[in-house]
Order: structure tokens, then C-alpha cells, then sequence
């Protein structure tokens, strides 16, 4: 009996359950960002699949009349686009890890160590933000060049290469971003000083605090530095192009660039070496997505 | 002022150049001798021989035989793109390492060569071969060889024959009072009867100002030209065919994007002898059917601007000899048949044999800038051309696209260039 009143009251409330009208309205709105966001990829992937006379017809439908799954095979074939990858991948992967440690560590220390002129440091780094890039190519390419005891060059620079065209002139320059210390000092500066001399009384060492106590409690900055600096590296261009010349050092983005000419491009393929550039990304995305949302929404709420 | 990433380059780059000229190798500014043995490792660096075709065109076939020839030479390559090949050299030259072997555009010559980046090349190299007089002007610098022509790519008009038909149309205009009229009479059915602007602008600006009989620069390159009646005349032309509402910025398309001639959106436009190319890989139908016709544009004169790229010597070369080798072997004619028929652009010379004309006979955009070389005029002329020329386009656009005169817009480019060859 009791049990009967129970159900019957369970089905009274799961019928009257009123339709939450918000809820509907935000699905649909998700629902048509993501369609959005998702429309140039499959754009892309089709594309890839289609040939130049389908692509440049006006009468042509969203899938392709013939799957050309060869324009892979021919793009492959115009360029070594395995090389031109992992190439990316392993300049991105120590970009990203130097930035975080190097920047995260100088972060520390001009927002937790009091030192004369740490100060004007800051400035200084606050100023190399406002810097053009394009203003600073030739400088950055100079140093490199004339780089002591290597590639040839003697202690004054002068008879060799230098670093270009080496895995050095890739990684250095650029390695370490003013923008991700002033993100790092900012976090650190946040971080209650009860924490830090809690771990002094404890005995605990400057390092020791910097990595064991004070770093954790900024997990968000380590996040987003590390995201946005994987992101620029892999999509570098310019630079990559400067200083190598073998096509064992160059990157994917310059790889890329090879269906694109004066006098057209050959968008089957384009497509078919974007989508192969784009996969380890996404494939990357996928792997860490809980990381990175959290990362944004706990850098959004701060 | 717009701070412009390659005006910063350009800028940095021509004062760090002169401070470092001592940099680098130690061979000498002229390139060095020439007459010896040929051997040793060469780069050539190269904005063209791209696509996936173009690589194996080069290193197989034009490398290739290169090697067979000269098996002491190795040859390393160095793609770039047309975008960044002078932020390229720039930083090469700035840094003391130039390329041993380096082709680069029309108009780039006189600047590289006033910067004593490139090695001056023996004038019988300019009687090798059957070469048009016109063809090797953008090669030479004050009078002296300094590079030779691989490619050219003309601007020509191309037009729909079927409406041309329809509109009852019978000869092609023969100047711009003509064309302006054709161009009316063409625009119907939500077609445009002109597209000058899926060109690049200032290279159709450019073709207007010679075909009006107006000219860039003074012989020497120290005195603008183009700031006189015949250039404001030649940008007029937009606004005018604006106006009369047969041409229209907006519906121009980019560059490998089916052109409006193509689609049947437009009834004329200014291409390229690519276009061909393009036209066999997107809708052949269009060139079986023999629907498109081309011609030169003419007002007081025809006019068909020359681009291209040319082959040039580093003057820093340490192996000038096989550099020199190199320069020759990529002008020769079994190497810019190839470079020709991949890109669908003119070959530099016109004695290339029978495989020379069977292509020449099938593309008839090319058979048709052959004949007209004669006509032909190429932008530049200037040793402060690479700066002059990223100014054109930003310059003229608000003229075209805005309300500011073409007067207005001719004389502040005047101004621009005049203070450009000034600093030189």
C-alpha cells in the first residue's frame, strides 16, 4: 500500500515536472556553436577527399562525388610531411617545457623575492610585451648567426654558420615568452604569504618552496602557458623558414606552404597536409581536454 | 604610419647589410672568379619549383642533370614562397650568407644589385640565347648583366567568347573608350562585362599606366614617372569602369579560387597565362569548347606587364665557378621548359624546339604573350623598388574602394616614392 503511494506520487511529480526552457535554449545554442566550430574541420576533411574540377565547381554538394583518398598518398609524396611533424612536435614539446619551467621560475622570483631592481626587471619584461615580433626577426636572427663556438664561427662569431640550420636556432630564440612570466608573476603574487613562511619555519629551502608548495597552487597558469605556448610553436612560420634551409629541420607549417604558389593552389592537397598537420592537435586535445578545460574555467574564475 | 612587418625588414635590412658587408665569407663582392673548376657544395635558395610536381622537377630532372654535367657540384635546396623570399634574402644578406644561387622577381634585380648582393654576370650570357630585348631589361642594372630569365607571367585580359557572342560583339577593344563600352554592354544578367581587381592591384594598375603610355621611373630610376597625367589616368580607369558598374571590388576572388571568367560571372578580367593551367585541372570543358579567348590591353599602346623570376648569382659565392654553372643550367633551355609547362607560365626564351612549341601551341595564353613580347614592360626599374612596391597597393586601394581622388592617391605614392629613392 505504502509502496503504491510512493509510485504514485513519484509519477504525479515526474508529470508535472515543469520544462526548463533555459535549459532547452542553452542546449540549442551549445548545440549550434559547436556545429559552427566543427563546420571549417569537415569542410577541411571533404575537401581533402574531393578533385580540383569538384572543388572549383559552383554545383558541386558538401561530399564528394568521387572519394579521392589518394590526394593523401600525392601529398605525402610532394613533401616529407612525417619529418616536417615530428619535427613540429619536438620543437612545440621543448618550447612548452622550458616556458614553464624557466618562466614559471622567474615568475617566483620576481613576485615572491624581494632584490634590488627586481622591479625594473619587471618593467623590463612588461616592456618587451609591447616589442613587435616582426621588429625583433633580424636581432634574434643576427645572434644566432653570429653565435660564438658554433657552426664554424670562432670566438668573435665570425667564419661559420653559427647556429643556423641547427636544432639550436630552432628551440633558443623564443623558448622562454615575457607574456608567460608576467602571467606567472601575477599567480604568484596572488598566493597567501602564510604558505610561504609556514614552509620556511618548516625549513624548507627556496627551491623547495618555489617547486613543493608555491608552484601546485597555480596548477591554472601552468595549464594555460603550456597550451597557448604548444599552440603558437606548432603553428610558427616565419622563423622556421629563416633560419634552416634542409628540409630534415623544417616544420610543418613551412611544408604547408608548398601547395600555395603565385600562380595558384592546389587546395585538394593543402587540405589533405592540413588535416594530417591538424591531427596530432586534436589528438592532443582529446588526451588532456579534462586538463585544459579545467585550466581555462579555474583561469576564467580567478 | 601602418608599421608593416616587411617595410621593418626591409629597413633593417638595408642598415644592418651595409654595417656587416664584411661579414661572412671572404670571397670578393663581384662573385669572385668565375673560371675555374666547378665543384663544391652550392645553395640555391628558390621561390618557384614548388607544388608536388615542382620538387621532383628540380631535384630529379633539373638537378639531376645538372649533376651529370658537373658531378663535382652538390646542390642543396632552399624553398621559400614569393611572400617571404625577401625577408629571406634580407636576413641572409644581413647575416653574411647569402645563397651561392638565388631566383627572385621582376624588379628585384636593380635592388639586390645596388646592395652589391649579387655578382654581375658576363654579357655573353645575354647572346646564349634567342632572348627578346625587352625580356632581359629587368635582368641588367645600370647596363650590366646581373641575372637571366627563367619564367615570365604576363598580365593579359582574358574574355568569354560566348558572351562576347551574345552581345553581339565582334573584335576585342582596342582601347579603353572601347572597353569601356564592351564592359557596359557585357554587364547584364548579374555578370560584370570587367574584373581588373582578382589580379594582384598594383600589377593591373601597373599594366593600365603603360598601356595609357606612362612609365614607373626615369631610365637611371632616380626620378618617378608615374605621378604624371598617364598614372592618374591609369587609376581613373578603375573608378571609371566603378562607376559605369561594369567592374566590381567586391566579387574579385583569390588567387586559385575559380576566377569569375571561369564561372561565367564575369565576361573579361585580367589573369595571368596560369590561368590555362588552372582552367585544365578545374573545368577543361572551358578550353576543348575554345570559349575563352585572350588579348593584350591597349590604349595608346599594348601593354602586357612582365613578371617572372629570374636566376641570380650570390657575389658572396665561395664556389663562384659552380655557382656560375648553376645560374646557367636553370637559364638553359631544357631547364625552363620544365619550369614553364609546371607552372604554366612563358618560358624566357623562345628557341626551346619542338617541345618548346608543341607547349607553346597547346597553352595559347602563352603562345599569345610569346607573340606579344614586344609589348612587354616590367615594374621596377628602381634600386628602391623593394620598398616602392609594398606601398602601391595600400596607396591606391582607398582610391579604388573609398573617395579619396585618384589625383590625391598618385601624387602621395609619388611623394612616398620619391622619398624611397632618396634614401638609396
Amino acid at each position: 500500500m505504502a509502496t503504491a503511494e510512493l509510485n504514485k506520487g513519484e509519477l504525479l511529480r515526474g508529470t508535472h515536472k515543469p520544462v526548463n526552457w533555459g535549459r532547452i535554449a542553452l542546449y540549442a545554442v551549445l548545440t549550434l556553436v559547436s556545429l559552427l566550430m566543427v563546420v571549417p574541420f569537415v569542410w577541411m576533411i571533404l575537401t581533402s577527399l574531393k578533385t580540383p574540377a569538384e572543388i572549383a565547381s559552383p554545383d558541386a554538394g558538401l561530399l564528394p562525388a568521387h572519394w579521392e583518398f589518394s590526394n593523401y598518398v600525392e601529398a605525402f609524396k610532394a613533401a616529407p610531411f612525417a619529418t616536417y611533424a615530428r619535427n613540429s612536435f619536438i620543437i612545440a614539446m621543448s618550447h612548452t617545457l622550458i616556458n614553464v619551467v624557466v618562466a614559471s621560475m622567474a615568475g617566483y622570483a620576481l613576485a615572491r623575492i624581494k632584490f634590488r631592481g627586481s622591479d625594473l626587471i619587471f618593467y623590463c619584461f612588461v616592456g618587451a610585451l609591447m616589442i613587435p615580433t616582426y621588429t625583433k626577426v633580424l636581432p634574434e636572427f643576427l645572434i644566432v648567426r653570429f653565435m660564438p663556438l658554433a657552426g664554424g664561427n670562432d670566438l668573435f662569431g665570425q667564419g661559420g654558420s653559427g647556429w643556423l640550420d641547427t636544432w639550436w636556432a630552432l628551440i633558443v630564440p623564443g623558448a622562454v615568452t615575457p607574456f608567460a612570466v608576467f602571467l606567472f608573476r601575477q599567480f604568484y603574487l596572488d598566493l597567501p604569504v602564510e604558505l610561504e613562511e609556514a614552509a620556511r619555519l618548516d625549513g624548507l629551502g627556496e627551491f623547495r618552496i618555489y617547486a613543493q608548495i608555491m608552484t601546485p597552487q597555480v596548477k591554472p597558469a601552468l595549464t594555460t602557458v603550456a597550451l597557448l605556448t604548444f599552440e603558437s610553436s606548432w603553428n610558427n612560420f616565419l622563423w622556421p623558414l629563416l633560419v634552416t634551409h634542409t628540409d630534415s629541420l623544417r616544420v610543418i607549417q613551412v611544408g604547408l606552404s608548398v601547395f600555395k604558389t603565385e600562380n595558384g593552389t592546389q587546395w585538394h592537397y593543402l587540405m589533405a597536409g592540413t588535416t594530417l598537420a591538424t591531427l596530432p592537435m586534436v589528438v592532443l586535445f582529446l588526451i588532456g581536454q579534462r586538463y585544459f578545460v579545467q585550466g581555462f574555467a579555474t583561469a576564467g574564475l580567478k | 604610419m601602418e608599421l608593416k612587418r616587411r617595410s621593418v625588414l626591409a629597413a633593417l635590412g638595408a642598415g644592418t647589410a651595409a654595417a656587416l658587408t664584411g661579414c661572412g665569407s671572404g670571397a670578393s663582392a663581384d662573385g669572385g672568379s668565375a673560371d675555374g673548376p666547378a665543384k663544391g657544395e652550392i645553395t640555391l635558395l628558390t621561390p618557384i619549383y614548388e607544388k608536388a610536381d615542382g620538387k621532383k622537377l628540380l631535384e630529379q630532372d633539373i638537378i639531376g642533370g645538372f649533376h651529370k654535367k658537373y658531378p663535382d657540384v652538390k646542390v642543396t635546396v632552399d624553398y621559400t614562397t614569393y611572400t617571404q623570399l625577401n625577408e629571406k634574402i634580407t636576413t641572409a644578406m644581413a647575416g653574411g650568407l647569402l645563397p651561392d644561387v638565388m631566383m627572385m622577381g621582376v624588379g628585384w634585380i636593380p635592388p639586390f644589385a645596388a646592395k652589391k648582393a649579387i655578382a654581375e654576370l658576363p654579357e655573353s650570357l645575354a647572346a646564349a640565347h634567342d632572348y627578346e630585348k625587352r625580356v632581359l631589361e629587368p635582368s641588367r642594372y645600370d647596363g650590366r648583366l646581373y641575372a637571366l630569365p627563367v619564367v615570365l607571367d604576363t598580365r593579359i585580359v582574358v574574355y568569354r567568347k560566348d558572351h562576347f557572342a551574345e552581345a553581339g560583339i565582334k573584335k576585342t577593344p582596342a582601347n579603353w573608350t572601347e572597353l569601356r563600352a564592351m564592359a557596359k554592354q557585357l554587364t547584364t544578367k548579374g555578370r560584370i562585362g570587367f574584373d581588373p581587381f582578382s589580379a594582384e592591384l598594383r600589377q593591373v594598375w601597373e599594366t593600365f599606366l603603360f598601356a595609357n603610355g606612362g612609365s614607373l621611373f626615369s631610365d637611371d630610376g632616380k626620378k618617378v614617372l608615374f605621378n604624371d597625367t598617364r598614372g592618374v589616368e591609369a587609376l581613373q580607369f578603375f573608378k571609371d569602369l566603378i562607376a559605369d558598374g561594369s567592374a566590381d571590388y567586391t566579387k574579385k576572388t583569390e588567387l586559385g579560387a575559380p576566377t569569375n571568367v571561369q564561372t561565367g560571372k564575369a565576361s573579361m578580367m585580367v589573369t595571368t597565362s596560369a590561368l590555362w593551367k588552372q582552367l585544365q585541372d578545374q573545368k577543361p570543358e572551358l578550353l576543348e569548347g575554345d570559349t575563352l579567348g585572350a588579348f593584350v590591353l591597349a590604349n595608346r599602346r599594348p601593354a602586357m606587364l612582365q613578371g617572372g623570376t629570374l636566376v641570380t648569382q650570390s657575389a658572396r659565392s665561395k664556389h663562384p665557378a659552380a655557382a656560375r654553372a648553376f645560374v646557367e643550367y636553370l637559364a638553359s633551355p631544357e631547364s625552363i621548359l620544365g619550369a614553364a609547362k609546371q607552372r604554366g607560365s612563358v618560358p624566357g626564351m623562345r628557341d626551346l624546339g619542338a617541345a618548346g612549341t608543341a607547349y607553346t601551341k597547346e597553352n595559347e595564353f602563352v603562345d599569345l604573350s610569346l607573340k606579344n613580347l614586344g609589348n612587354a614592360c616590367s615594374e621596377g626599374g628602381t634600386a628602391a623598388w623593394m620598398e616602392i612596391r609594398e606601398k602601391i597597393k595600400p596607396t591606391l586601394e582607398p582610391a579604388i574602394v573609398g573617395g579619396q581622388s585618384a589625383a590625391k592617391a598618385i601624387a602621395e605614392l609619388g611623394k612616398l616614392a620619391e622619398a624611397a629613392i632618396a634614401r638609396m
